[in-house]
């Protein structure tokens, strides 16, 4: 119906290798990214600040991690950490007075360095092995910055992010921050829909398949995995300085525990593994199911005067959204962005039911 | 009987509408909004549940008799899970919704809202949790603790210690036991002056979070042969502390922890055998001080109970009637400054800053909360364990204050500078 597939087909080579070959998705992301962009006058500021600017940063580090899971197959605990060490280069740099824009950068490079130290025993072991050697990285990176004074800032363990620019604008207002946060997410979600078109993606894909068949085909497991680690990591320094920077505004140990990289790993399970759109809609579920549930929750007691004891308004919420995640792992273990797939793919060809081979 | 569904929408409509109406004429009411976001569910569980239902006790004791200067209390409760994302939508959301007052009641979520709190000019109750040198109300003028922070907690203790030893701990050891983050380290700087000052031995043992496991720990304190121990923690990490000293056969009179340690705490170490074990008081526990009696009168007696009445006068029930005691002490200051509001963080401000020697009819210590001083006066008084209930070894008392406030002056001073 919408995306009128059928009977289409490509006369050249730069209509088959666009990014989006069908009109209709095509009209679509320009839709939504005309309604982010246009957001700050569009909603008010609960909306910008507790919902939209979280969703952008969340999903440019999921996106970030779902490179190295699921397009490369190598399991990380301590995503987190990544993001953390970025957080804090960046933080301490900013504080010195170094550009944004450079100690941005500078946060991605040290979060890849460190990452791919780490990511080197993805060498030597896979799946589960290499899930308890990145936990060992999430907790000894927790342990070195609260241990040192100096990286996590004294005694009270915060440091303070001044005011920034970011290419001359100040990051001070609401609009300003969530531009930031859209243009870093924008930048990394077009970088990784090119990514699974390089030979760079096809490597990785042929790795998360089988590894040692990739070598023998000619991929150099050893060069692409350490290449896989360092540009997700870098990726994760990156958002980690941006989420420092524009949304937390104070850095603090307990910011970048074990349960950030649980959270993110679980919205690029929920979402999708290996795809670009999974990110978004996982992070929107995990972010946000236990907000909205609880809201939910919350007003319907109010509104029906239910005496509801606030311990159990509290947990509810929680049972519902461990409900949600294991019906989705039961049924659609692809994540919601296989969803999506399905509804398009069935649209494609409606009303006819199976597309032609 | 069967219900088919156009009865049934009717009906749900119509009780809908009635409800509708009802809060519409609560709405009518001037009313001062709290937001009141805290971690009911992952990590501080039954000490946030005790203390907000003292909050809440107390807000309906206050509402119950007509407001305070003209205004109802409207508390809205969440669950933030100590989840940044989900404490600074609820922040976000209580702003909207014009509220001019939150109470995170932790830590992280404390510190990572300080910037947007004295950005917006909301008011931000950080009793027991957030940054120590929000005590100084120069540098966060809309970060209030009101109560004793942990630089004072350890202050009082050492102050304890030393009257127990006539005067003097010159050559004594004293071991220090704490959970291994940002708050559990947050006392070393202050004991490591006082240490300087009072000639006393530091031992520090760190323990990793959450603290479910310190069985590798306590042995080396026995092993130290303390004279005195500290143990810093809270939740979980407090009741496997304490029945590790028990195991390893420290003497519970010469063991204190800061605030967090409550009779929830003493029935699963067991009652009896924590027998003598020292805490940091910040306000009266049990049932006997006035305002309690009021609320098991005029509050629970009604049903009207914000939880099961056994809780009430628990000491983590009685902070949070503390809190809330102060809260409202702010309001009713405020309303007095203007009574016509309009209703906004700097009004709240106003009232919270000018409150001078409230005491609650008994429940606090003297509490006198200045432009400059954002701890309340810094008083508190220590209590011991009888097997049944706390009873205080000493008065009301206030000490090494001049040490506090020259790391708290040190802190804000770095915050002043470097922070905007």
């Amino acid at each position: 119906m919408f995306y009128r597939r059928a009977g289409i087909r490509h006369t050249r080579y730069q209509d088959e290798r666009q990014l989006f070959p069908l009109a209709f998705d095509r009209g679509l992301i320009l839709t939504v990214l005309a309604v982010l962009l246009a957001a700050p006058i569009l909603f008010d500021r609960l909306w910008l600040t507790g919902y939209l600017l979280p969703w952008l940063i969340w999903t440019s580090a999921a996106l970030g991690l779902n490179l190295l899971m699921g397009w490369a197959g190598q399991i990380h605990l301590g995503y987190g950490a990544v993001m953390g060490i970025g957080a804090y280069t960046g933080v301490h740099l900013v504080r010195f007075g170094v550009p944004l824009e450079i100690a941005m950068i500078a946060g991605g490079i040290m979060s890849a360095g460190i990452g791919t130290v780490f990511g080197a025993a993805a060498l030597r072991m896979k799946g589960i092995y290499l899930a308890m050697a990145t936990l060992a990285m999430q907790f000894i990176v927790d342990f070195v910055i609260s241990h040192n004074a100096a990286i996590s800032g004294g005694t009270l363990a915060t440091l303070q992010v001044p005011s920034v620019r970011f290419l001359g604008v100040p990051l001070t207002s609401d609009w300003a921050t969530y531009y930031f946060a859209l243009f870093v997410c924008f930048v990394i979600t077009l970088f990784m829909l090119n990514v699974k078109r390089t030979s760079f993606g096809r490597a990785l894909a042929a790795l998360r398949e089988k590894d040692y068949a990739a070598q023998i085909l000619g991929v150099s497991t050893f060069r692409y995995k350490l290449m896989a680690f360092w540009v997700s990591s870098f990726i994760g320094g990156v958002v980690g300085t941006v989420l420092a920077v524009a949304y937390l505004r104070a850095v603090s140990p307990d910011q970048f525990h074990l349960e950030l990289s649980i959270q993110i790993l679980a919205m690029i399970i929920v979402g999708g593994l290996g795809s670009v759109l999974g990110p978004f809609f996982g992070t929107a579920l995990i972010l946000f199911a236990p907000i909205v549930l609880n809201n939910m929750l919350g007003s319907v007691a109010a509104t029906f005067g239910l005496d509801l004891p606030i311990d159990m308004r509290a947990h509810l919420p929680l049972l519902a959204y461990g409900l949600l995640v294991i019906g989705f792992l039961l049924y659609e273990p692809l994540g919601l962005a296989k969803l999506y797939a399905n509804f398009r793919n069935y649209m494609l060809v409606w009303p006819f039911r199976h597309a032609q081979r | 009987m069967s219900i088919d569904r156009r009865s049934f929408i009717a009906g749900t409509a119509a009780v809908a509408a009635q409800f509708g109406f009802a809060s519409r004429v609560y709405a009518e009411d001037k009313i001062v909004r709290f937001t009141i976001a805290q971690d009911f569910t992952r990590i501080y569980t039954f000490v946030t549940s005790e203390y907000n239902q003292g909050q809440r006790d107390y807000f309906a004791l206050v509402n119950e008799r007509g407001g305070v200067g003209g205004y109802k209390i409207v508390a809205d409760v969440t669950d933030h899970a100590n989840d940044l994302p989900r404490a600074i939508e609820a922040y976000e959301r209580g702003k909207r919704e014009g509220a001019v007052l939150i109470d995170p009641l932790s830590t992280p979520v404390a510190r990572a809202l300080v910037p947007r709190a004295l950005e917006d000019k909301i008011n931000m109750i950080t009793a027991y949790s957030g940054r120590s040198d929000a005590a100084d109300g120069t540098a966060f003028p809309y970060v209030l603790p009101l109560s004793i922070n942990y630089w004072t907690q350890a202050g009082l203790i050492i102050e304890n210690f030393k009257k127990t030893e006539k005067g003097s701990l010159k050559g004594k050891k004293i071991v220090f036991v704490h959970i291994d983050t940002p708050f559990g380290k947050e006392p070393l700087s202050i004991l490591q002056v006082l240490a300087q000052k009072e000639g006393f031995e530091l031992l520090t043992f760190p323990y990793t979070p959450p603290g479910n496991d310190q069985s590798a720990i306590w042995p080396q304190v026995r092993r130290a042969r303390p004279d005195f121990v500290i143990f810093w923690g809270a939740g979980v990490g407090q009741t496997v502390a304490l029945t590790e000293a028990i195991r390893n056969g420290l003497p519970m009179d010469r063991v204190s922890s800061s605030v967090w340690l409550s009779e929830s705490d003493m029935d699963v170490v067991g009652r009896d055998a924590a027998k003598g074990v020292m805490k940091v008081e910040p306000c009266v526990g049990g049932r006997e001080p006035k305002i309690i009696k009021d609320i098991l009168a005029e509050v629970v007696g009604k049903g009207k109970g914000a939880g099961p009445e056994a809780k009430v006068g628990t000491a983590y029930y009685n902070y949070g009637v503390q809190m809330g005691a102060l809260m409202v002490e702010g309001v009713r200051l405020a309303a007095a400054k203007a009574p016509n509001g309009p209703v906004t963080g700097p009004w709240l401000n106003d009232g919270l800053r000018s409150i001078t020697n409230f005491t609650a009819e008994g429940l606090l210590p003297p509490t006198t909360v200045t432009r400059e001083d954002h701890q309340g006066g810094g008083m508190g008084r220590i209590s011991r364990w009888d097997g049944a209930k706390f009873v205080p070894v000493t008065d009301w008392f206030s000490a090494n204050q001049d040490v506090v406030w020259g790391e708290i002056k040190k802190n804000s001073e770095t915050f002043k500078t470097t922070g905007k």
